[in-house]
């Protein structure tokens, strides 16, 4: 393979990855692209971390956007948690998406909920979100686990902050702790 | 593409001629190791010339242009199985024209499979592009050129993508999350975080290169995950 004459940046390749050139300069960058191995390579070294980041849902989902993915044929099951509960739950082969309901919630007051993801036994942050999609009339917070979290340590504590409306006041506090289970899959069986 | 520009049409190292092996024993795994190099020019000519070479040439140019195609569908179509019906499409679009001697200027192939890329990404978009009949041994040659496998292989592992995300600092993840999640253009993260957006993609642009080396600093060190 031969060097390039005139390498795209990385700043460029990220911005086209993001959708944020303009037309014309996208055009010219596809057709650089095409025919250039050494920046197709880069390219592809931008987009593993883009288009993994498209892939990954939130940690935290909107009834309305639950319902849309299982309207598109993805295989929901849905778990709900009390405050203060410690669970085990297993990621069933017939599953895509495992939805943790953290209920038990007053949020008819909430102004925001935050999320944060620890490793129960590191204490170690996984996710750390301000502010969270929830559903006041059901009083939760719906989690969505994905498969390929399976590479994640298996114990989570899932803590909330619910922060009232108008500042007033301390944010009510839950902690729920749910321990995954991954059965092995199974030899030739279809893909994950 | 690959010995057509990177040595100039006329002046490539390893010239190929029909009729020489310069085949790998393991050409049927088509993305592989280059098993010719010839230019796509010569390519084209020997597909259209039908003689006993022209299948393996078929093989080698899907191998070439199968992942830039990929990589088009991912940008333009914001979609894995469109994308690769898009790979299906163009690649057999390309050998039936190239079989039928329709190339115009073999010298620019990469031109001419962008140029049907493009044609196509529109119809892929909306309908089953590859809802057409074909020759199944044209179909066999373009399938066996799936780049998706490797795309698999180098794409980022969920699970430490997260962790390495959480080692961002909180601006940068939130310009991270808010272009490649939530799709917003620079100026809008910038109006959103009271930043500029130049200051929004330097931090951008930094952000996925330290996810980048997190990723395969992780990849590095992890152990074999036993499935």
């Amino acid at each position: 393979m031969t060097a390039c004459p005139c390498p795209l940046s990385w700043e460029t390749l990220v911005d086209y990855w993001a959708g944020d050139l303009p037309p014309a300069e996208a055009d010219r960058l596809d057709e650089h692209l095409f025919g250039c191995d050494t920046c197709a390579q880069v390219s592809t070294r931008v987009a593993s971390v883009t288009e993994a980041l498209r892939d990954l849902l939130p940690p935290a989902l909107s009834r309305a956007r639950l319902n849309a993915l299982r309207a598109t044929g993805l295989r929901l099951r849905e778990n709900a948690f009390s405050p203060g509960e410690r669970r085990v739950v297993v990621f069933g082969d017939d599953t895509d998406l495992l939805v943790h309901r953290l209920a038990g919630l007053d949020l008819n007051g909430a102004d925001h909920v935050s999320l944060q993801v620890v490793v129960e036994s590191t204490g170690e942050r996984l996710v750390v979100v301000d502010a969270v999609p929830f559903e006041r009339e059901e009083g939760a917070v719906l989690i969505a686990c994905q498969r390929h979290f399976a590479s994640l340590p298996a114990d989570t504590r899932f803590e909330l902050a619910i922060h009232p409306l108008g500042s007033q006041g301390a944010p009510a506090r839950a902690v729920y702790t749910i321990l995954h289970q991954y059965p092995p899959a199974k030899v030739g069986g279809p893909p994950p | 593409m690959t010995a057509a520009t990177a040595h100039g049409s006329a002046g490539w190292r390893t010239p190929w001629t029909p009729g020489t092996a310069i085949v790998t024993p393991s050409w049927r795994a088509c993305y592989g190791r280059a098993s010719m190099d010839a230019p796509d020019a010569q390519l084209i000519r020997t597909i259209a010339a039908a003689g006993r070479d022209a299948r393996l040439a078929e093989a080698e140019l899907c191998r070439r242009f199968a992942p830039r195609i990929y990589l088009y569908g991912r940008r333009h179509l914001r979609d894995e199985e469109r994308a690769r019906d898009l790979v299906q499409a163009v690649l057999l679009a390309v050998l039936q024209a190239a079989r039928a001697g329709r190339v115009a200027e073999p010298e620019h192939a990469d031109r001419f499979v962008l140029g049907t890329c493009r044609h196509l990404a529109s119809r892929v978009r909306s309908t089953a592009a590859r809802d057409v009949p074909v020759d199944p041994g044209l179909l066999e040659t373009v399938e066996s050129s799936a780049p998706w496998t490797t795309w698999n292989e180098a794409r980022a592992d969920a699970g430490a993508l997260v962790r390495c995300l959480a080692a961002l600092d909180e601006r940068s993840r939130q310009v991270v999350m808010l272009s490649f999640q939530d799709e917003c253009p620079a100026d809008e993260i910038a109006s959103r975080l009271a930043m500029t957006a130049g200051h929004v993609r330097v931090s951008r642009h930094r952000a996925v290169a330290a996810l980048r080396r997190c990723l395969e600093s992780r990849a590095a060190t992890a152990p074999e995950v036993a499935q």
